[in-house]
């Protein structure tokens, strides 16, 4: 019932808020931890007059969510590391035609096989810039139950609007991790629908939209277009070029300032006591749980602390690290990795205040005392 | 089959490769490779004795570029041109339009 | 009279984009001779059949196929231009998918997806140019190159056998295969009439030439017409190849229509059924 509080798991609320969303599409392989993913969609969307195949392997489940996207559906996959690599070439397939799809992350620990059912932050690199070639990706980060669900709905928007894929990288403690959500009533959901073209077959040019726009609408197939989807370097037609520096300029800054040059519109952050605080911890997912709590404690202890946590991870929201940066003496960036979100904490930051990792590997979590003696070391 | 009289079979300059495939396949011996080059710089295939072709179209299902028709009446030669007028013209306007927007300047760069 | 400077053949006019054209094939190549009988298949099952195809390639000189044909086409990547058309026509069951590849495309990076793809009997017409070699990137061994042969990446001769595709779809569980070779057009034409009207997965394997690579290396025979020639005189009906032993049968092309099944249940039929059971729960 909308409106009232249910327990759900971070998968639960995933696949509700996917549905809620219209997704009505899922391809996926099963790989620990996101399996019950797949599964909650196998029961799922036959009741809501969706399609659930389970493909022969991840290679397959990303390009056949492309391709139900050309036939008019919303569609979605999911996996974990191992899975996720294996996707890199679809990903970059889906960029360059402008495919709205939606990925599922649920980062594990690495590399290779790695630590099967323990949680890692380990992904969030690769997410940006696994696949080979030049292009601009968005990606989120949830971490709670609550998230799960309204994050899936805002991925499938951002998808939809920017004609890109979106990933959610979640990780194994988020996603197992039992909460009350809240689900709205339907008329307090913003869901954005595809945009379907004004002109005639006759007079549409596929790649090129109208001033002032980044996308144009996007037709599907069996509808008179005569659409040409390709994945070698095409013109705005989709039809491939031969020597075409000017061409193959156009497109690949097109698609990469669509995302880049909009991050303000397209970045979410939360920040808590960062008003008067000299010691700020930017985080994100699971990390940012723990981070709480020793935020809380350092607070006891009389140290000015405060918390941004990123919700977009990618596009990277440099003005808004720059300007705290400039606010505070120092930051402390905990991850459950060796330290990869701290590279662009740095970058951004721009050498105007210290900045400490606190990576920690091996499937735990942080312990609280251990980002409380990072912050009280960061406070000197 | 006595030899029919067809009215002109074409090939096209801007198609043919000079594969002579349609030389090959021809079952009359109609068809022969021209002495001179075309501006495309390729001995194009015609028909050297257009009174033994039976219109059996043999060489227009060999020819993989789509450049040679059997011409055999009037009736065929009005079709061509009705097909291009319905099914062909109405799609080159928006490559002008496309052009014309490209030399303006697109406004992302 | 008709000029014959920039002229196109009637079907051209009606069925390409003459604006790409002319097609970047090499002067010979047998892909040209498929897209014919794709087009004349069309033009007998009419507009109607036209007007609800889309067309699926993968990466190869097959690849290029179907983008000079003015309707919906995809251009995927090497080895994925099944999956592609799973996840198009689960999305749209009306439509009719043909998927054009080439064997390497389809046997060697694909093979995973071409099986499941015959398991599941999912409502696809799968086109397989063989010509024995990968022909873009300028002629290695293929899983279909000839025992011996030599190639770009065998220079000392092939050690490796090749495959036989309608074996393969067989046990696989295919429910129409057929294999022709580009001397065969009229015969192939209606393999694909039938193909598009079947309502399983059907593989038609066309036997193609390649003069640039397949032709000077493999055969030794770099014109076009003395490969159709060969064609002509090593391929052998499978009434007559079933009274012949092995041997006799080595280095020929057994041609013609091997499986018609259109009673096993098609997989948008399946899910139909599915969707139709859960939704009375």
């Amino acid at each position: 019932m909308p409106g009232e509080l249910r327990l759900m798991t971070g998968y639960d609320a995933l696949v509700e808020g996917a549905i809620t969303a219209g997704c009505r599409f899922f391809a996926g392989y099963p790989i620990t931890p996101s399996t019950e993913i797949a599964e909650r969609m196998s029961n799922r969307l036959p009741k809501v007059g969706g399609i659930f195949i389970q493909m022969e392997d991840e290679l397959a489940s990303i390009i056949a969510i492309i391709g139900a996207s050309w036939g008019g559906l919303k569609a979605m996959t999911a996996t974990s590391g191992p899975g996720f690599s294996l996707m890199q070439e679809g990903l970059g397939f889906a960029v360059i035609t402008e495919t709205p799809i939606v990925l599922v992350d649920v980062m594990r620990g690495g590399p290779s096989t790695g630590l099967v059912t323990l949680p890692s932050q380990g992904d969030v690199m690769q997410a940006r810039w696994g696949s080979h070639g030049d292009y601009a990706i968005i990606a989120l980060a949830p971490w709670s139950s609550q998230e799960m669900f309204d994050l899936a709905i805002k991925a499938f928007n951002l998808a939809e609007i920017y004609r890109n894929p979106v990933i959610i990288l979640s990780d194994e403690v988020v996603a197992h991790i039992r909460e009350p959500i809240k689900i709205p009533p339907p008329d307090e959901i913003e869901i954005v629908e595809r945009r379907k073209p004004s002109v005639p077959p006759t007079e549409f040019i596929p790649y090129l939209p109208e001033p002032g726009e980044w996308v144009s609408p996007m037709p599907v197939f069996g509808e008179g277009y005569n659409l040409l989807v390709e994945s070698v370097m095409h013109d705005e037609f989709g039809h491939r070029i031969g020597m075409g520096q000017p061409i193959a300029e156009r497109k690949i800054k097109r698609i990469y300032y669509k995302i880049e040059k909009n991050v303000e519109k397209i970045a979410m952050y939360e920040e808590r006591g960062l008003d008067d605080a000299d010691v700020a911890i930017v985080t994100y997912g699971s990390s940012a749980r723990t981070s709480l709590r020793a935020m809380k404690d350092a607070r006891n202890l009389g140290i000015k602390v405060g918390m941004l946590r990123l919700i977009t991870l990618w596009p990277f929201y440099d003005k808004l690290i720059e300007e705290l940066s400039n606010k505070v003496k120092s930051i402390v960036v905990p991850e459950m990795n060796m330290g990869k979100i701290v590279r662009e904490v740095e970058r951004a930051s721009k050498g105007q205040c210290k900045v400490f990792s606190i990576p920690k590997v091996g499937g735990v979590l942080h312990n609280p005392d251990e980002i409380l003696s990072a912050v009280k070391l960061a406070a000197r | 089959m006595s030899a029919a009289r067809v009215k002109q079979i074409v090939v096209s300059d801007k198609l043919c490769k000079a594969c002579y495939l349609c030389i090959w396949a021809c079952p009359w011996g109609v068809l022969e490779i021209k002495e001179e080059r075309n501006w495309r710089g390729i001995k194009k295939p015609y028909a050297a004795r257009i009174e033994q072709c039976r219109a059996c179209k043999l060489c227009e299902l060999y020819c993989p570029d789509f450049a040679i028709q059997v011409i055999v009446d009037e009736e065929e030669e009005r079709k061509i041109l009705e097909v291009e007028e319905i099914y062909e013209k109405k799609w080159l306007d928006r490559l002008k339009k496309r052009d014309e927007i490209i030399s303006r300047g697109v406004w992302w760069l | 009279m008709i000029q014959e400077e920039n002229f196109e053949h009637i079907l051209a006019k009606k069925y390409m984009r003459t604006e790409l054209l002319p097609h970047a094939f090499c002067s010979g190549c047998g892909i040209g001779i498929i897209e014919r009988m794709i087009l004349m298949a069309f033009e007998e099952l009419g507009e109607e059949e036209w007007k609800r195809t889309v067309f699926v390639s993968g990466i190869g000189c097959s690849g290029w196929t179907p983008l000079y044909f003015r309707s919906d086409v995809a251009h995927t990547l090497h080895g994925r231009a099944l999956p592609f058309a799973i996840g198009l026509k689960l999305a749209k069951p009306e439509l009719n998918v043909v998927v054009v590849m080439g064997d390497g495309d389809s046997m060697a990076i694909g093979g995973n997806h071409l099986i499941h793809a015959a398991r599941r009997n999912i409502g696809l017409t799968a086109i397989i140019v063989t010509n024995m070699v990968y022909s873009l990137t300028g002629g290695q061994m293929a899983p279909t190159t000839p025992e011996g042969a030599i190639t770009q990446t065998t220079p000392y001769g092939n050690i490796e056998p090749s495959f036989d595709l309608i074996e393969l779809m067989k046990a696989a569980g295919a429910t129409y295969l057929a294999r022709w070779t580009t001397y065969h057009i009229i015969q192939a034409k209606n393999s694909i009439k039938k193909a598009i009207k079947h309502k399983g997965f059907s593989v038609i394997e066309i036997v193609s030439q390649c003069p640039t690579f397949m032709g000077r290396y493999v055969l030794n025979k770099s014109d076009p017409r003395d490969i159709m020639q060969w064609f002509k005189e090593n391929s052998i009906p499978i009434s007559i190849a079933s009274t012949k032993s092995p041997e006799e049968l080595k280095g020929k092309i057994v041609v013609g229509e091997f499986l018609h099944k259109p009673e096993v249940m098609e997989y948008t039929e399946r899910l139909k059924l599915l969707k139709e059971r859960v939704g009375r729960r």
